[in-house]
């Protein structure tokens, strides 16, 4: 019964005698691999990129002063739910450089480093995590002026 | 987690649940609490808009029973269509609250109804919390669930969802989904029937609470195919998903909103076909154990290929004969992001559905937002079955919150588990003692987590982590660690800082009572016009009366003036929407022809011009037009109500089209006359900052019936055709025909006379003038 069904098919076709290797390029992506590639589109996605592209701003703003000279902004001030694409990417590459200070970090766990090696690896993660915390703090003075006060 | 398998002893691990307990009481506590800015500072009181409508659903079913409230029509809404509610309203959230009221007055205390909506969101939130701590714990180690547990208890991207008063689905469905997902990634791990049945049974709570249910039956398919593709194929797996998915399907039916959908509509349909797949999967397994290997592998190509095109072929024919339906245009929005904006005008006119700038993500997420990567290293690093699961939780959740600001929701207890695992991660590294006299600490790895934890929610008092032997034989100096780790402390008090903060200043507004600061004397001034409005409308309209508005303040018509409204926040009718939007953006004379037809008798505008509120209905209008020209392309163009240099403007300079449509002409009358300052112009309008262009008008077909103390609720009512239909004369020049009037003439008299000729009386001069 089982040898009819699984040759039933090969009475009607007739199966043409290919030799159909997998390339060699198509693997099982490593972690690593997927991790930039998520990491990237986390980066990508909270730069606000999909807000870019249905809302589409400009990609720096500008002003003009008291004397009629047209000054870039960087910053869209006051508003909360609108953004440049700049400050977009600035603010997520930010974040992801918190996130990649605090990966430094725990990779001065992994045994077999010398202690100079990991307190420089400790001092690079912790000084990615303060210049990027302290910088999006003065981004967010700038949004909301207000802010923590 | 590759921890060596503990040897506990009874004390430490009394000691540990002591902790976890101790924690998770404190996050509830905490969580709590900060929801109550909006109870302590105003009132205890629903907020905003579709709380309404879930408050006055509750309360009705709480009168009227059970049965009667899933018979419910309610003829008070979408005049004169009607709603039918029981059908159309995920009840679980009423059932959730009143179910709360039923067993408090069974044991004799007697809570309003109203209170236990108001508090029911900052309960669950505790719930939440423990669910997220029993999630992390599957997945990562439970130091990292307690982390999750506090961070999801303050975070203000679930806060905002779930203060006191914001009486909505969300409010109960991340618990829901929450749960489920560790009842499913339980049930994963274990493989048993139970676990697999239970989440189905949580899933059908969520399936009753909230639309989102979507969200879980595409995520958990979507971990089963990668589970697949891995080639991670179990028998548990199998037990798991197809004892989910069956019951999850039959329970899901069960709500009269939901109905036949799970089987017909394209956003199930991945749960349906990751089921057959995993059927053949398994099918194709059990052959490989009774046949050769070359009998598979031909049988293998040929039945893949076979079975991939018949049910390709079936979902074709499904869709195309109209078995399947196609995507709703909520859900297509989400794939392709300009769909909306173009196609469905009031779904992109919610302001929650507008995609998310950096702001958000940092305003709802602080410190977490950089903390979420690194969880998603660890996860990837060290992968597993449930481990997949939450990579793929974050991917997804991620990208729609991308997409809208609204699932920022969805986001943030998945932000919450790899942030709490990243940093309990980041604390084992550095809290570790150089244990160079090695004697393998049983609970090394896990207690100093749950201690910095406790840590952590007291922000205030700091225990000295414990590091005082300081050889740097083989780790880093312990001064480097303390510093580390100080600064991560702190880094975690600026996280509860920040919570608190936004919650107060962001989250915690009820949005029918306004407060705003005066800057002169510092004192905090109260707006109640809404209420004060609405109150007038139920005092002082006959009880049928119809009152037209714009669809964001329908719910509140109906919850708080108990009037019969035409459109409200359940947007389900978008020609009637459109119909009122015609109506508002015409002119008098052609929407009097709509209300008429409709039956309105009172009209209601919202204007912030005189206290400089900016969310009124001439800042939406633009809107109503374009929901309006969607349906009605001919009568109403956008380009009509923008200048010729295409701006939106209220001033002399406005396009025609706007300063004479009926809602211009409700928001400003009369406005003209008012002045707002000694020396500023009349008519100054403060929240768009110009002088109206259009100020002298009278209207026709409408009166002034009332408007609020701030002017921030105007309300006019309809006249009848007879008050109007007739040609003005003034006072003096009508001519009253008296009915005393008794003709002179009689048979004999036939002799004329003139009517107002100066009667000569004999006698007498005609006196001159």
């Amino acid at each position: 019964m089982l040898e009819f069904i699984y040759e039933f098919p090969f009475l009607l076709i007739d199966p043409p005698n290919l030799r159909i290797r997998k390339p060699a390029w198509i693997k099982t992506p490593s972690p690593m691999m997927v991790f930039s590639f998520v990491l990237f589109s986390y980066f990508l996605v909270t730069g606000g990129i999909i807000y870019d592209t249905i809302v589409e701003p400009p990609s720096l703003g500008s002003t003009t002063d008291e004397n009629g000279h047209t000054r870039p902004v960087a910053f869209m001030p006051y508003r909360v739910n609108g953004q440049y694409i700049m400050e977009g990417l600035a603010s997520s590459f930010l974040f992801t450089i918190g996130g990649i200070g605090f990966i430094i970090m725990d990779l001065t766990a992994t045994p077999g480093k010398i202690s100079l090696n990991k307190k420089l690896l400790t001092f690079m993660g912790f000084a990615f995590i303060i210049i990027s915390f302290s910088t999006i703090w003065l981004f967010m003075r700038m949004k909301l002026p207000g802010y923590l006060n | 987690m590759n921890r060596p398998t503990k040897l506990l002893n009874r004390k430490t691990a009394g000691y540990s649940s002591l902790i976890t307990f101790a924690v998770l009481l404190l996050a509830w506590l905490s969580g709590f609490s900060s929801r109550l800015f909006a109870v302590i500072r105003f009132e205890s009181i629903i907020h905003e808009f579709d709380p309404w409508f879930n408050y006055r659903a509750t309360a009705y079913m709480v009168q009227n029973g059970f049965y009667n409230f899933l018979n419910w029509f309610d003829e008070r809404a979408w005049y004169p269509l009607g709603r039918i509610v029981g059908g159309t309203v995920y009840p679980g959230l009423m059932i959730t609250s009143g179910g709360i009221h039923w067993i408090l007055h069974a044991l004799n205390i007697p809570v309003h109804i109203r209170d236990i909506c108001v508090f029911l969101a900052p309960v669950f939130s505790g719930l939440t919390s423990i669910s997220t701590y029993l999630l992390t714990k599957e997945l990562w180690s439970p130091g990292a669930g307690l982390f999750a547990a506090s961070f999801i208890a303050i975070v203000p991207g679930y806060i905002s969802r779930s203060v006191a008063g914001s009486y909505d689905n969300e409010g109960i469905a991340i618990f829901a989904l929450q749960f489920t997902y560790y009842l499913w990634v339980k049930s994963v791990k274990t493989g048993s029937v139970f676990w697999s049945a239970m989440a189905a049974v949580f899933y059908f709570y969520m399936v009753s609470a909230w639309g989102g249910y979507v969200f879980i039956i595409n995520l958990i398919p979507l971990h089963v195919f990668v589970l697949l593709c891995m080639g991670r194929y179990s028998p548990r797996l199998l037990t798991s998903y197809s004892t989910f998915y069956i019951l999850g399907l039959l329970f899901s039916m069960q709500i009269p909103f939901v109905g036949f959908q799970p089987i017909r509509t394209s956003e199930h349909m991945a749960a349906m076909g990751v089921f057959a797949l995993l059927m053949a999967v398994a099918f194709l397994k059990h052959l490989q154990t009774v046949l050769s290997k070359t009998e598979f592998k031909k049988l293998f190509i040929a039945g893949a290929l076979i079975a991939a095109g018949i049910v390709f072929l079936m979902v074709v024919l499904a869709t195309v004969l109209g078995v399947v339906a196609p995507w709703s245009g909520r859900f297509y929005s989400l794939w392709d992001t300009g769909y909306a904006k173009i196609h469905i005008p009031i779904i992109a006119s919610v302001s929650e559905h507008q995609p998310t700038t950096w702001f958000s993500f940092f305003f709802d997420l602080h410190i977490l937002v950089c903390a979420f990567p690194v969880g998603l290293w660890y996860c990837i690093k060290k992968i597993n079955d449930e481990r997949v699961f939450v990579v793929l939780y974050a991917i997804s959740a991620v990208y729609f919150a991308g997409v809208m600001v609204r699932l920022m929701l969805t986001l943030t207890p998945v932000v919450c588990m790899l942030a709490g695992i990243a940093f309990s991660c980041l604390l084992e590294v550095y809290l570790k003692e150089d244990n160079t006299v090695s004697i393998p600490k049983a609970d090394e790895t896990d207690e100093p987590a749950v201690e910095k934890k406790n840590l952590y929610d007291k922000a205030g008092k700091m225990k000295r982590p414990r590091h005082d032997n300081s050889h740097e034989a083989n780790g880093l100096g312990s001064n480097l660690k303390s510093v580390v780790i100080i600064a991560i402390l702190l880094m975690l008090m600026m996280f509860a800082v920040h919570c608190t903060w936004v919650t107060s200043n962001a989250y915690s507004s009820p949005s029918i009572v306004l407060a705003f600061h005066n800057s002169h004397d510092n004192s905090r001034n109260i707006l109640d016009d809404f209420r004060e409005a609405y109150y007038w409308l139920s005092q002082n309209t006959a009880d049928d009366a119809r009152v037209m508005s714009w669809w964001d303040y329908g719910y509140q018509i109906a919850g708080m003036a108990n009037r019969t409204t035409l459109v409200d926040n359940n947007t389900w009718n978008n020609s009637h929407i459109a119909l009122v939007g015609k109506a508002m953006s015409s002119t008098e004379e052609k929407s009097y022809e709509i209300m008429t037809s409709l039956d309105v008798d009172y009209v209601l505008v919202i204007f912030g011009g005189v206290i400089g509120y900016s969310g009124d209905d001439i800042n939406k209008f633009l809107w109503m037009v374009r929901i309006a020209e969607g349906e009605h392309p001919k009568d109403i163009r956008e380009s009509d109500y923008f200048t010729d240099r295409g701006e939106f403007r209220i001033d002399a300079e406005g396009a025609p089209a706007l300063l004479n449509c009926l809602m211009y002409k409700l928001s400003y009358y009369r406005f003209g006359e008012l002045k707002l300052d000694y020396r500023g112009p009349s008519g100054y309008d403060r929240t768009r900052n110009a002088v109206i262009g259009n100020k002298n008008f009278d209207l026709t077909y409408l009166e002034e019936a009332y408007t609020s103390e701030h002017w921030l609720v105007r309300i006019y009512r309809v006249k009848k055709p007879h008050e109007f239909n007739r040609p003005a004369l003034k006072k003096q020049e009508r001519t009253i025909s008296s009915p005393s009037f008794v003709s002179r003439k009689t048979i004999k008299r036939k002799k004329g006379y003139i009517k107002n000729r100066p009667v000569v009386v004999k006698g007498k001069r005609a006196n001159k003038k």
